[in-house]
C-alpha cells in the first residue's frame, strides 16, 4: 500500500539540549567566577587599606 | 693613538657596524659550538632517536613511507629545533652574555639577526645529517633541490619565530618548557606547508600544486622576520 | 574602588534580557530544521559564540600593539580581558561545533578548518597565559605579552588560510568546509532573524563581559600596587 508519507527530521533533541546546557553552563561559571575574583579583591583591598592606615 | 682610533670610529658608516655585529654575535656562537658541539651532538642524537621512534609508531611500508616521510621528518626537525633554540638561549643568560651583549654599543635588532644565523645554521647542520641517514635507513632518495629548498625556507621561518620566542621564554621561570608551548601553535602554518611541499616534490606531483605551498611559506618567513626583528627590542629590554 | 558605573549596571541587565531573548528565538521562533532536526538550533549559538571570540581577537591583537606603542598598562589590562573572553567564548564555539558534528556526520571532530584554528587559537590563549604567569615584573609581563599576542594574531589568519588550502586540495569525504554551506540547510526568513539577532546579543554582551573584566583588571591593578606598598 503506497502513501505519501513526510519524512519527520530525526530527533536529534538530545544534543541540542546537551549544547545549550554547555553554552549556558559555561558563560554562568565564567561570570560567577568574575563575581568571585572581585569579591576576593575588594577583600584584598580592604584589608591592605587597614594595613597602610595602621601604618 | 687613541684619538686617531676615535676619528676611524665616528667614520665608519652606521651600516658596516650594523652587518660586522650580526656576523660578530653568529660567529661567536658558531666557533663556540665548533670547539664543544655540545648542542649540535644532542640536536642530532636526538633526532635519530624520534626517527626510531616513528619506526615502530608508524608501519613504513614502502608505499605509505613515500607519502609519511615528510610528515615524520618535519615533526622530527620540529622537535630538535626547539631543543636548538632553548639551549642556544639558555647559555647567553646563564654566562651572562646576553647582559653583555645589550650593554655593547650594538642595534639591538644586530643581536636578534645573528642568534637567527647561528641558530639556523645549527638547525641546517643536524638536517644536513639527518637526511642522508633517513634515506639510507627508508631507500628514499632525499636530495632532491626542491625538497631542499623547502628544508631551507622551512627552517628560516621556524628559526625567525623560535629565537624571538626563546629569547622570551628564557626570561621566564618555567624557560624550557614554555618554548614549544609558545612555539607550536604559532608555527603551524609553516609545518603544514612544509609538509605539503616536501610530499609534493617527493611524489613528483605538478609544480601547480606545490607552489602555493612555497608561496605560503616564504610570504610566513618574510612576515614574520620583519615582525621579529622590529619586536625584538622590547624583549630584550631591561 | 569606584562605584559601578549605572551604565554598566543597565547594560548587566539589557545583556542579560538580549540573551533571553536570543535564546527563545533559537530554541522556540526558529523553525525546526528539515533535514537535521533540533540540533541545528545550536547553530545559532555556535555561530555567535565564535563571532565573540574573534572580537576579542581582534582587541587582544590592537590593544597589544598600542600598548607597545604607549606603554600605558592599561591597554594590557583591555588586552588581558579580551584574551579571556575569546578564549571562554571560542571553547564555547568548538564545544557546540563538535555537538552539532556528532549527529550531522557521525563524528565528534571534523577539522574543518574554522574550527581547527578556533582551537589553535585556544592554544595560542593557553600558552599566552602560561608565559604571564611566569614573569614577575609587571611591565615586563605586560611587554611579553604584548609581543606573543602580535605573532598570534598574525599567524592565526595565515593558519586559517594553510588549513583550508590543505583541504580544498584534499577534501575529506567526512565533514568538510563551512558548516552552513555543507550541504547543511538553507535558511528561512525566520532563521536569519535568530540568527542576526544572536549576533547582535552576543555583541553587546561582549561589550558587557569586556567592560567588567578591564575594570576588574583595574582593580587587580590597585591591590597589587597597594600590596606592595604595604608589604615593603
Amino acid at each position: 500500500m503506497f502513501f505519501f508519507q513526510f519524512q519527520a527530521p530525526p530527533d536529534t533533541s538530545g544534543y541540542m539540549i546537551a549544547g545549550y546546557a554547555i553554552a549556558f553552563g559555561v558563560m554562568f561559571i565564567y561570570v560567577v567566577s568574575l563575581f568571585i575574583r572581585y569579591r576576593n579583591l575588594n577583600r584584598d583591598m580592604s584589608m591592605f587599606e587597614e594595613m597602610d592606615k595602621d601604618k | 693613538m687613541a684619538e686617531s682610533t676615535l676619528r676611524t670610529t665616528a667614520r665608519r658608516p652606521a651600516k658596516s657596524s650594523f652587518w660586522k655585529a650580526i656576523a660578530a654575535i653568529a660567529w661567536k656562537d658558531l666557533s663556540a659550538e665548533l670547539r664543544s658541539r655540545e648542542l649540535l651532538s644532542a640536536m642530532l642524537v636526538f633526532s635519530l632517536l624520534v626517527i626510531l621512534i616513528f619506526n615502530f609508531a608508524l608501519e613504513l611500508d614502502i608505499t605509505t613511507r613515500r607519502t609519511v616521510t615528510s610528515g615524520v621528518l618535519w615533526a622530527t626537525f620540529a622537535f630538535a629545533g626547539t631543543l636548538g633554540l632553548n639551549r642556544s638561549m639558555a647559555v647567553e643568560k646563564d654566562r651572562g652574555c646576553l647582559d653583555g651583549l645589550l650593554l655593547a654599543p650594538v642595534d639591538r635588532s644586530a643581536i636578534y639577526f645573528g642568534k637567527v644565523i647561528s641558530n639556523l645554521v645549527f638547525m641546517l647542520i643536524v638536517e644536513a645529517i639527518v637526511l642522508p641517514i633517513y634515506s639510507v635507513l627508508y631507500s628514499i632518495n632525499l636530495f632532491q633541490p626542491g625538497l631542499l629548498l623547502v628544508i631551507l625556507l622551512g627552517s628560516v621561518g621556524y628559526v625567525a619565530v623560535g629565537t624571538l620566542l626563546s629569547s622570551m621564554a628564557v626570561q621566564t621561570r618555567t624557560r624550557d618548557v614554555l618554548l614549544p608551548i609558545l612555539l607550536f601553535p604559532v608555527v603551524v602554518p609553516i609545518l603544514i606547508a612544509a609538509v605539503k611541499a616536501s610530499g609534493g616534490y617527493l611524489t613528483n606531483a605538478p609544480m601547480t600544486d606545490i607552489l602555493p605551498w612555497l608561496n605560503l611559506l616564504i610570504a610566513y618567513d618574510v612576515i614574520f622576520t620583519a615582525i621579529a626583528f622590529m619586536v625584538f627590542d622590547y624583549v630584550v629590554e631591561e | 574602588m569606584q562605584a559601578k558605573p549605572s551604565t554598566l549596571k543597565v547594560l548587566d541587565v539589557v545583556s542579560l534580557i538580549l540573551l533571553g531573548v536570543s535564546a527563545y528565538l533559537a530554541l522556540v521562533f526558529a523553525p525546526t530544521e528539515a533535514v537535521m532536526g533540533e540540533v541545528q538550533r545550536v547553530f545559532y549559538f555556535h555561530v555567535a559564540t565564535a563571532w565573540v571570540g574573534m572580537l576579542g581577537f581582534i582587541a587582544a591583537g590592537v590593544s597589544g600593539i598600542i600598548y607597545l606603542r604607549t606603554g600605558d598598562l592599561k591597554w594590557d589590562r583591555v588586552e588581558m580581558a579580551a584574551v579571556e573572553i575569546s578564549l571562554v567564548f571560542f571553547f564555547i564555539t568548538i564545544v557546540l561545533g563538535s555537538i552539532w558534528a556528532r549527529p550531522v556526520w557521525n563524528t565528534w571532530w571534523t577539522w574543518d578548518p574554522r574550527l581547527t584554528t578556533a582551537a589553535i587559537t585556544e592554544l595560542i590563549y593557553i600558552a599566552y597565559f602560561m608565559l604571564r604567569q611566569g614573569i614577575e615584573d609587571p611591565d615586563r609581563r605586560a611587554r611579553f605579552g604584548a609581543v606573543y599576542t602580535l605573532i598570534g594574531a598574525v599567524s592565526v589568519p595565515i593558519t586559517f588560510m594553510a588549513i583550508r588550502l590543505f583541504r580544498t586540495i584534499h577534501p575529506v569525504v567526512i565533514g568538510t568546509e563551512s558548516a552552513e554551506a555543507q550541504g547543511g540547510f538553507n535558511m528561512t526568513g525566520d532563521m536569519r532573524i535568530a540568527f542576526f539577532f544572536a549576533l547582535f546579543a552576543f555583541t553587546v554582551i561582549f561589550i558587557d563581559l569586556f567592560w567588567n573584566r578591564i575594570r576588574m583588571g583595574t582593580l587587580a591593578d590597585k591591590v597589587e600596587q597597594l600590596k606592595l606598598k604595604v608589604m615593603q
